[in-house]
């Protein structure tokens, strides 16, 4: 068995029990009631598009001071489906912000810097698209991963000051218990299975996009 | 370096000042723009006060995008991209040059803009000439940069005129609203005092991004 089919095999054992917990173990939240539960998709993907992000500017970096295709190869396939979990960053939060804050979306800082975020890597995936695969798309795209990363601080610097309404991080707050113990465990699960599922998406995106680009080659050999 | 920079500086400027068609394209197209906000706006004048800076930033970003993407089209046509990139200059050189040939382009069209917006749009505005061309000059260096590098990137690339502003206008998010709360400080009567730390986040943009354009359009200008 291949790496990739036992990573896969471990996301689905861990997504299945993730879904099974959180509809029937893990308790309601008191003020929010069942519509919480949102949260076990919504704050998994935030992160994982975050480190998909990550990913992809640290291969970008890499790419322009190697020149490797496996660090292009690396930062198409996580801006792919980092921008896939940015999306749903963004439905889930919509569909969480409806009955918690009375509105789909509002002008509040978090959420703006990530749009913002999905914009510039939607500009990213479409610049892809319009450039022949070359070495030359491969430098370019990194240029514009690498500077839209580097514009993220400044983006969320500037909405903040602009407004902001979202919630603290609940994870990451020093405040102390935000969140109470089993709700906390029930997120940390769903991390890791989303970590996992992330994880088996990036492997399979980048098997594809290596076979994809071999095949170019062997056609543009055999002309 | 300086000297080269000049040379190239010199032969855009007097390009664009010889060929004073590409100035009065865009001159007559922020008029359009100014006219096209002034119908679908309410008449008001104290509607206007809040909505100047809006109006004011969003002229400059349309008309500058038709400065930006002349940038290296010019070089295309003639063929004399490959003579520039032979050429024993730097990168960085060919990259400064064209940077601040944009820069003096949007200066030169700030200051007939800014009459014409008072005549056109929010009559007080005349009175903070100069304040409002100090904070044009500082908002178009970090427009010129990241544009310049992103009209260098996209100028093979097909779908160009779409895929520019896709690309450049998330990334100036944070420009675009410093740009307008100092200008709603200027217009308040308070100068540059009052958007203190707008100040900063848009000087800390221009320098990020000046340096950033700098070093990565070395990997733009590959043969």
């Amino acid at each position: 068995m291949g790496f990739s089919r036992i990573l896969g095999l471990a996301t689905a054992l861990a997504l299945a029990v993730t879904f099974y917990l959180v509809f029937v173990w893990a308790p309601l939240e008191q003020a929010m009631g069942f519509v919480q539960k949102i949260m076990y998709i919504h704050v998994p993907s935030v992160l994982v598009c975050y480190a998909a992000f990550f990913i992809a500017f640290l291969a970008s970096i890499g790419y322009l001071w190697k020149r490797k295709e496996g660090y292009d190869v690396a930062a198409y396939a996580a801006s792919e489906v980092g921008v896939i979990f940015c999306g749903l960053t963004l439905v889930t939060g919509a569909i969480w912000g409806r009955p918690t804050w009375n509105t789909y979306w509002t002008w509040d800082a978090r959420l703006t810097t990530t749009l913002i975020l999905f914009l510039i890597f939607v500009g990213y995936l479409l610049l892809r698209r319009f450039v022949e695969y070359s070495e030359q798309q491969a430098r370019f795209a990194a240029i514009i991963a690498i500077i839209g990363f580097m514009d993220i601080p400044l983006i969320h610097q500037a909405v903040t000051w602009w407004r902001t309404l979202h919630q603290p991080s609940t994870m990451f707050s020093r405040k102390g218990q935000m969140i109470d113990d089993p709700l906390k465990w029930m997120l940390y699960l769903s991390m890791v299975a989303f970590y996992l599922l992330f994880a088996y998406l990036l492997t399979k995106r980048i098997q594809m996009e290596r076979a994809e680009r071999e095949l170019h080659r062997m056609l543009a050999n055999a002309e | 370096m300086i000297a080269d920079l000049l040379t190239i500086l010199k032969k855009d400027l007097t390009l664009d000042l010889r060929r004073a068609e590409n100035f009065i394209a865009m001159l007559f197209f922020s008029v359009i723009i100014l006219l096209v906000f002034s119908f679908s706006l309410p008449p008001d004048e104290e509607a206007h006060q809040s909505l100047a800076p809006g109006v004011y930033w969003v002229t400059f970003l349309m008309s500058g995008m038709l400065g930006l993407s002349k940038n290296f089209q010019l070089e295309k046509e003639m063929g004399c991209m490959e003579a520039l990139l032979i050429a024993p200059i730097s990168r960085g050189a060919i990259f400064m040059g064209k940077m601040l040939g944009t820069l003096v382009f949007l200066l030169l069209m700030q200051m007939i803009l800014i009459p014409v917006f008072s005549l056109l749009f929010y009559s007080p505005a005349m009175g903070f000439f100069f304040e409002l061309l100090g904070l044009s000059a500082v908002t178009a260096l970090g427009f010129a940069s990241l544009g310049t590098l992103l009209s260098g990137l996209t100028t093979d690339v097909r779908f160009k005129e779409i895929l520019l502003p896709i690309l450049l206008f998330p990334l100036l998010v944070p420009l675009l609203l410093a740009a307008v709360q100092i200008m709603s400080g200027i217009f308040a009567g308070q100068g540059f005092q009052a958007e203190l730390d707008w100040l900063k986040l848009l000087v800390g943009f221009d320098l990020i991004f000046l340096i950033a354009a700098y070093l990565t359009f070395d990997f733009v200008m590959e043969l």
